[in-house]
């Protein structure tokens, strides 16, 4: 063997069939993969609108403010700039997320003021060099795509002296013929520019600031501290700015949550066990609002692609377009099998049988049930926002997410939870003047809240509030302030005894009306907080798989390569090095030499001898005529 | 202009400058011979710029003015100068000079070339340089050369404006020097109360101060900024910048709450003393003389108001304190990296036994803490936290991170992407091990970029308290 360069590995013949039996019938696994590709195409385009709505109005607010400061800082006629003015913006740690930020932005300033707008990186700019290039040719180009007919007067090499690249009067003879109100340079990571880079730009600018009207904004992940401590002072002498805050992400990551997840108009939502994961690893992890979408997506796309049934979601989906198949997976879900033993539980033996032999009749219940699941699903979703709502008004701390609300109630732990009877009681406890903005902001929210009859409980307590004539706002019967504590002493006893102090006649309405009000939300709550997961077809309308997205988004590599070495049998699955009763480190000969050398590897110390470990490989991996085949 | 009226028109300009501008005056006129080099120094805000461009301008001299801070490498600087002096000679002259033949100025002889070839049969031609001593990237001989060009082109002469005499980089003799002296404080206020700013924003409402006429309202300006100047250079700036700028900059900083309680009518214009009692926390404070990017006037407007309410100086810490504060939070395992980090950097690595072993010896675990009672240690020592944070190896750092956490860190924390993540954000900083490329080199060194208020308010949204956990304890 060693004196080849190569050789044919044969590998020794197996007597045996393999153990795991081969597919021989013409199943196709693949069966309407486009309808249900046309579907997830259909419903993620509208989950992407909202998300796309959500994150422009998301920040919205500091892009118009970065844009006023912009126009704002625009130099006045015969007032000399004794500094570059400067729009700190503070975007936060998650760093991907800055280069669409400063896309967009730059598309607002460049539509509303009349600017230039350049974007540097510091990829792009390892020297002062390089960096002022890139801001020439950029500031430059638009030009070109103007009006570029007509001969540009550069101070080119056969006019005069040659103008270097680098040299801002480039800049200066563009600035002359476009009279841009501003030119705007964002540097979006200012903490990866090199510091000297950025003082030499500062001083720069501020040389160059009574011919060019710079407007600098830097983008900033940690804080404006942080930056300012690496400027010198003279330098920040040169700058006078204005600071602006984006949006914090989990504030964003709520929001995206309660417009995709906890929407009421939403076909498939994901799980609760699902969501809970992409939250935590938002809060624990990473921040980045890019990989919670991601998530999300790859969840619709592993939903549609891996279980046929979701054929079923298709809008309209009529009887001739399903195959007998789709019927046949449909019969065999878990969620099936459940409803089917309910029908039977109560003696419904016919339509079982029908629902097991006839396919139109399964269609017509499938496309019943799949109307009202969804219905039930955003009855819940309703229910969380409403909970949310109700304890945001209210005030009640310790303050909860909505995204942790729906998580919740999805997982069916909110019916009758200690959270949803405080919430309750808080709201027996309310007075009038907590009440009536609680009703008003439930008028605000977009979701339907009939069941609740919120419109007369709100005329009424207009009503009772207007007719109050006490100076104080109107209490229910249940208010702590209502009570008093009254002590008697007995034989050396001290009893406590609460009584009620007297309501007034108004009081006495208005507690009957909040009485009734909780009545009522209680009954809404008990009817929407249900377990989706008891639904028939949950598994269409819900996914929850967890193991498609950590195998994804949160991979194990380390903890798979240890512990394919440590114990091979897992993913060898053969018999010969099955441990005896789960001894998973016990070496033997028939493990592949890569394991052994890592278990002995495992045992030594910091150091190891080579010639110490070579014969105790050998000694466990075998006599002397094996030793070629282990190598 | 006849000299004499120069003289006045700048002397009036520029106060307390009369002798440079007649050093300027005797060495540049029309009609006497120039000498070949000058070199004007003096520290920043003297007026040595405008002073000499402003010169040249009334006395009618060809000149041109090259800034060096807007010139990247020397090469850049060549070109600036022959595409300066054309353009200058373009406006004093009466036709335009042909530009073919100066297309390029490679290096110092070719610019000797240009020059020569411009300037032949010219009148005196003034080249002024300013901040030379500046220059980025500037060629070795560059001072020497320039200092003999006099010799080649006898009627150029250059103005060379720097922050310190050049005479070791100029090799030529008796080169005259003028010293733009920095200026003393009667000078400073004698020129800043050239232009007293207004007490009142809006001039009172005539119907109820009819007496306070616009005349009176000007002297009482000035009368109030002359005092209070003065009481600003005294107290604050004679100490921190001395200079004109940093001086008008902390004056017109804290001008305005100054004279707040005038605008209110609490005090009258001239009640300067009960002023001063009234709003010496802004000259006790800092406040007025840092340099801030966002205008902080908020924090000026709070301690003010504070002071007011009879707080005293306990506020304008607690306003420091909410500077401090983090603008974002950070996820849960990277804000614990952050303080493994940090404590990796600023404790010695014999300690980390003491400090992050589980079980331990119970002799070594020991923890000392600032010092101990009674025994005061002779050699004051520097408190860790205001030393420059030391180097780490990674290993390290993971080790200690895992030390901090409660529970076991999750297979899926990707700790190596919140390590590169926080590199990125300049949080931590490779220290050593350059030249590999890899981020995650084992072999690399790293360090802390933040302070001790960061990372204890990161410790704070964990509820981790890392002053417990730092040798030798804080505060």
């Amino acid at each position: 063997m060693e004196h080849e360069r190569c050789y044919i590995y044969t590998p020794p013949e197996a007597e045996e069939r393999p153990s795991k039996r081969q597919r021989t019938s013409d199943f196709n696994p693949q069966s309407q993969l486009a309808e249900r590709l046309s579907t997830y195409r259909k419903i993620w385009a509208q989950q992407e609108q909202r998300i796309q709505a959500t994150l422009e109005e998301a920040d919205s607010k500091t892009q118009e403010k970065i844009v006023n400061f912009v126009s704002a800082s625009a130099p006045v006629e015969n007032a000399p700039q004794t500094s570059i003015p400067t729009g700190l913006v503070v975007a936060g740690p998650s760093i991907a997320s800055h280069g669409p930020f400063f896309a967009r932005l730059g598309r607002s300033i460049r539509d509303e003021t009349n600017s230039a707008y350049v974007v540097l990186t510091s990829a792009e700019s390892p020297n002062l060099k390089t960096l002022l290039k890139n801001l020439i040719k950029r500031v430059t180009s638009r030009i070109e795509e103007d009006d570029d007919d007509d001969i540009r007067p550069t101070a080119s090499s056969r006019h005069g002296p040659k103008v270097l690249d680098f040299d801002l009067s480039h800049v200066q003879e563009w600035q002359k013929k476009n009279r841009t109100r501003s030119i705007v340079v964002a540097l979006q990571d200012s903490e990866a520019f090199d510091t000297r880079i950025l003082i030499e730009l500062v001083d720069l600018f501020h040389c160059w600031l009574d011919r060019l009207p710079f407007v600098l904004l830097v983008g900033i992940a940690t804080s404006t501290e942080s930056f300012e401590d690496r400027l010198s002072g003279k330098s920040i002498r040169y700058l006078d700015g204005q600071k602006f805050d984006v949006t914090q992400s989990d504030v964003i990551i709520e929001k995206l949550f309660s417009a995709t997840v906890a929407n009421t108009d939403v076909p498939v939502r994901i799980g609760p066990d699902l969501s809970r994961r992409l939250l935590d690893r938002q809060k624990d992890h990473v921040q980045n609002v890019h990989d919670f979408i991601d998530g999300l997506k790859y969840a619709y796309m592993s939903h549609f692609y891996a279980s046929y049934p979701t054929v079923l979601l298709k809008e309209k989906v009529a009887f001739k377009d399903l195959s007998s198949e789709a019927f046949e997976a449909v019969r065999n879900l878990p969620s099936f099998k459940r409803w089917v033993e309910e029908l039977l539980d109560n003696n419904q033996a016919h339509d079982v049988r029908k629902l097991l032999e006839s396919d139109q009749y399964l269609y017509q219940q499938v496309t019943e049930h799949i109307e009202s699941g969804q219905n039930a699903l955003n009855t819940l979703s309703n229910a969380a926002t409403l909970l949310t709502c109700i304890r945001e008004s209210l005030q009640m701390a310790p303050s909860i997410r909505l995204s942790n609300i729906w998580t919740r109630a999805a997982a069916g732990e909110l019916s009758g939870a200690p959270l949803l009877r405080e919430t309750l009681l808080s709201v027996k406890k309310a007075s009038s003047d907590k009440l009536a903005p609680l009703f008003a902001s439930l008028k605000e929210l977009d979701i339907d809240t009939s069941p609740l009859d919120q419109d007369i409980f709100q005329k009424e307590l207009e009503k009772l509030v207007e007719d109050n004539v006490g100076s104080g706002p109107l209490r229910s019967q249940d208010d702590v302030r209502n009570d008093s504590l009254r002590t008697t002493v007995i034989a050396q006893k001290v009893l406590l005894s609460k009584h009620k102090a007297a309501l007034s006649e108004q009081d006495k309405a208005y507690s009957s009306l909040v009485a009734r009000f909780n009545d009522g939300l209680e009954r809404y709550f008990a009817s929407a907080f249900i377990d989706p997961r008891t639904l028939f077809l949950s598994e269409i309308l819900m996914y929850d798989l967890k193991s498609p997205h950590t195998e994804v988004f949160q991979p194990k590599p380390r903890f798979a390569m240890e512990r394919a070495l440590a114990s091979p049998h897992d993913y060898l699955g053969c018999d010969c090095c099955s441990g005896k009763q789960g001894g998973e480190s016990i070496l033997s000969t028939t493990q592949p030499a890569t394991a052994i050398l890592y278990q002995l590897y495992l045992e030594s110390g910091t150091l190891i001898n080579v010639s110490d470990l070579w014969s105790a490989f050998n000694a466990i991996a075998g006599d002397d005529e094996d030793e070629s085949k282990t190598m | 202009m006849l000299p004499d009226e120069i003289l006045q028109t700048l002397n009036s300009e520029y106060p307390c400058r009369d002798s440079q501008i007649q050093q300027l005056a005797a060495l540049y006129s029309q009609h006497l011979p120039s000498p070949p080099l000058l070199v004007a120094h003096g520290l920043t805000a003297t007026g040595k710029t405008s002073i000499i461009k402003s010169y040249l301008r009334l006395s009618a001299l060809p000149f041109a003015v090259v800034n060096s801070r807007e010139c990247i490498t020397g090469r850049h600087l060549l070109e600036r100068i022959a595409a300066a002096c054309l353009d200058a000679l373009d406006e004093f002259g009466d036709e335009a000079v042909d530009r073919r033949p100066y297309a390029r100025t490679e290096n110092l002889s070719s610019l000797a070339v240009n020059l020569q070839r411009m300037l032949e049969a010219r009148g005196k031609f003034v080249l002024v340089l300013d901040g030379i001593d500046k220059q980025r990237e500037a060629p070795p001989t560059l001072m020497a050369a320039l200092g003999r060009f006099g010799e080649m082109i006898p009627n150029l002469s250059i103005i060379l404006i720097s922050t310190l005499p050049l005479t070791h980089l100029i090799y030529t003799p008796s080169t005259p020097h003028i010293h733009f002296t920095p200026y003393p404080r009667s000078s400073l206020l004698t020129i800043l109360s050239a232009s007293p700013p207004k007490i009142f924003p809006t001039p009172p409402s005539t119907d109820q101060f009819p007496d306070y006429t616009p005349d009176l309202a000007l002297e009482d300006d000035a009368w109030l900024w002359g005092r209070f100047t003065s009481a600003v250079y005294d107290s604050l700036t004679k100490h921190t910048g001395r200079d004109l700028d940093s001086f008008r900059a902390a004056a017109h900083k804290l001008w305005r709450p100054f004279v707040e309680p005038v605008v209110q009518g609490t005090f009258g214009t001239r009640d300067f003393s009960r002023l001063m009692v009234n709003r010496r926390v802004l000259f006790q404070g800092e406040e007025g003389v840092l340099d801030r990017i966002v205008a902080s006037e908020s924090t000026l407007a709070d301690t003010t108001s504070a002071s007011a309410a009879g707080l005293g100086s306990a506020t304008p810490l607690a306003a420091k304190r909410r500077l401090r504060t983090l603008a974002h939070d950070l996820p849960y395992y990277t804000t614990h990296l952050l303080i493994a980090a940090y404590l990796a950097s600023y404790n010695p690595s014999r300690t980390d036994v003491t400090y992050f072993m589980k079980h331990t010896d119970k002799r070594k675990n020991r923890r000392r803490t600032g010092a101990p009672g009674g025994t005061k240690s002779k050699h004051r020592k520097i408190s860790r936290h205001l030393l420059t944070p030391s180097p780490f190896g990674l290993d390290r750092l993971l080790a200690i991170f895992r030390a901090l956490l409660d529970g076991g860190v999750p297979q899926v924390a990707d700790l190596y992407t919140q390590i590169a993540t926080l590199t990125s954000m300049r949080l931590l900083i490779r220290a050593g091990g350059a030249g590999s490329a890899d981020v995650l080199d084992p072999g690399t060194k790293w360090r802390v970029n933040f302070s001790w208020e960061y990372a204890r308010s990161l410790g704070r949204t964990v509820n981790i308290e890392v002053g417990e956990y730092l040798v030798g304890g804080v505060d």
